[in-house]
């Protein structure tokens, strides 16, 4: 059975919402969904699932907060504690099973709530073997962007194309919280952070709240609508021991990619993909996960962002609305902004950043220091 | 269309300090308490041994990652280790910018799989990959059973 995306909803995401509470946040951003897809979540939508880590939010038991500004009281709703995409594949298989015809994922950042970001960042770290030393938690991507530059040979250069790229690019989608003109040599001569990663190569904070409509390919087709297939989707964890996992390449991003790709039979992903949008929270890790997904050969995505292969003309488009480097770190809600701006850009309203004839496209996303797990969906229109 | 009406000002909009009181102790286990019980009284590092795969792991645990058996076999971690990945903070863990910056890195040992992650306790323009490193340990009457007894590691040749 065939399942699509029928709905897209965003907010704008911003540096701070004074405005907003978070509830009001998912709200906006399920309102606008449900007007995407012409759908009414009191009387159509059979199943909710929302996406989030009680730290990020502030109190416990995240998932009893969330029916009411879903419209999803007194329905079934459940809470995936990860990433966006993450809950993308639940709702998925919910449909999958037949039970459910219509299903809704959300997920939002409120950044600018938490006085103590660092704090909660670093309550990720195993308590005994890696917090008492008491660094900051982003030593990890330091170390990792350290690893990485020598296994494959990256210049540091290349890290600052992409930062200047999805900055860049982020001038062109209206949502985008931290869009700006800015130049590799910018970010090469920005304030040292976690060398080699100096402070633009490091995504700032967001809030922000994406909410998608999933529907079975009946449903879809009853209620007339144009379907962004969800062809593949996959995900995996590495291991979580600092120590002991894979330092020089995103294993989990490979694993997740090789089961979203079996599901969707992409067999050469290099050429069968038109464009990407994958995680990139530190610029090094939009290279990392681009070969981890079978996108680029090792050790060739730092070359190939050098010579512009990556920007929206060129032959592999990644991160056209800006990444997170452009539209700000929307911590649990990352990978499903990536999974709808795909689903734009297939439909062909992406507005000012459209990519020309679009067909395939991959979302993939990884869920931030210190973890080592992500997600990998493959998106489709047509046959 | 969500609100039919946002505030614009901002002096409005009203807001809860609060915070979420979490204190714990986080018991090290049985591989923790042989290695920190090892490293507070003999200033030694232990690792665990998957006799059926062939692997020492560091940190020590009670499974084997790969195979999931139990592991019950110590064995001694090698004094000496090589830095295998390394970088430079500026900023505490509180994000505020240091006047002068920590070294950090991965610290590898050969047959062992696995490492440590921790303070390299050289100059930022010393700090490189594939230098020869060991433990420096507080003294002995110091040593609480942590992985702060290592204060970090030092170069094997200074
Ligand atoms: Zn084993």
């Amino acid at each position: 059975m065939r399942v699509g995306i029928i709905g897209v909803g965003m907010t704008a995401f911003r540096p701070s919402t004074p405005e907003y509470s978070w509830k009001e946040l998912m709200f906006e951003a399920a309102s606008r969904a449900y007007a995407d897809a012409g759908v009414d979540p009191r009387t159509e939508v059979d199943s909710f699932v929302t996406c989030a880590e009680d730290y990020y939010e502030g109190f416990g038991i995240f998932d009893e907060f969330t029916p009411d500004q879903l419209g999803g009281a007194l329905r079934p709703v459940c809470t995936v504690t990860g990433d966006g995409l993450q809950g993308l594949a639940n709702a998925f298989m919910q449909i999958q099973t037949g039970l459910i015809d219509i299903a809704v994922v959300e997920a939002h950042s409120k950044a600018s709530d938490i006085l103590t970001l660092e704090g909660i960042i670093e309550h990720g770290l195993d308590p005994i073997w890696n917090k008492p030393l008491g660094g900051h938690p982003f030593l990890i991507a330091g170390l990792e962007a350290d690893a990485f530059v020598r296994k494959t040979r990256t210049s540091v250069k290349a890290f600052a194309a992409v930062v200047a790229k999805n900055r860049t690019n982020a001038l062109r989608n209206p949502l985008a919280a931290y869009a700006a003109k800015v130049d590799a040599e910018q970010v090469l001569s920005s304030a040292e952070r976690f060398a080699p990663l100096r402070a633009l190569d490091i995504a700032a904070p967001a809030d922000g709240g994406v909410v998608l409509v999933l529907a079975s390919e009946a449903a879809a087709r009853r209620r007339h609508a144009n379907p962004v297939w969800i062809r593949g989707i996959g995900w995996a964890s590495d291991s979580p021991t600092l120590e002991t996992r894979d330092w020089t390449q995103a294993a989990y991003a490979q694993l997740a990619a090789e089961m979203a790709y079996r599901l969707a039979k992409v067999r050469r992903p290099a050429t069968e993909i038109d464009f990407a949008e994958v995680d990139d929270r530190f610029s090094y890790k939009e290279l990392q996960h681009l070969e981890a997904v079978g996108l680029a050969k090792k050790g060739e995505a730092g070359r190939t962002v050098l010579k512009g292969g990556y920007d929206p003309g060129g032959a592999l488009p990644v991160n056209v609305a800006g990444g997170s480097l452009g539209c700000g770190n929307v911590f649990e809600a990352t990978g499903l902004h990536r999974a709808a701006e795909v689903a734009l850009q297939l439909r062909g309203d992406a507005g000012s950043h459209q990519i020309d004839g679009v067909r395939v496209g991959v979302a993939q996303s990884w869920r931030y220091i210190p973890s080592a797990t992500g997600a990998v969906a493959v998106l489709g229109v047509g046959q | 269309m969500t609100f039919l009406e946002r505030t614009t000002d901002a002096r409005r909009f009203r807001q809860w300090e609060g915070n979420v009181e979490a204190d714990y102790i986080y018991t090290s286990g049985v591989a923790g308490e042989r290695f920190f019980v090892a490293l507070r009284d003999d200033g030694k590092m232990l690792a665990s041994r998957c006799t059926a795969c062939g692997l020492d792991y560091l940190p020590p645990r009670l499974f084997c990652e790969d195979c999931f058996l139990e592991l019950t076999e110590f064995v001694d971690v090698p004094p000496e280790g090589r830095v295998a990945a390394v970088t430079m903070a500026h900023l505490d863990r509180r994000g505020t910018p240091l006047s002068r910056p920590q070294v950090w890195a991965l610290v590898t040992f050969e047959g062992i799989r696995g490492g440590l992650v921790h303070r390299l306790l050289v100059p930022p323009a010393k700090a490189r990959v594939g230098l020869a490193v060991r433990a420096k340990l507080k003294a002995r009457g110091d040593r609480v059973g942590a992985i702060t007894d290592i204060e970090g590691f030092e170069p094997v040749r200074s």
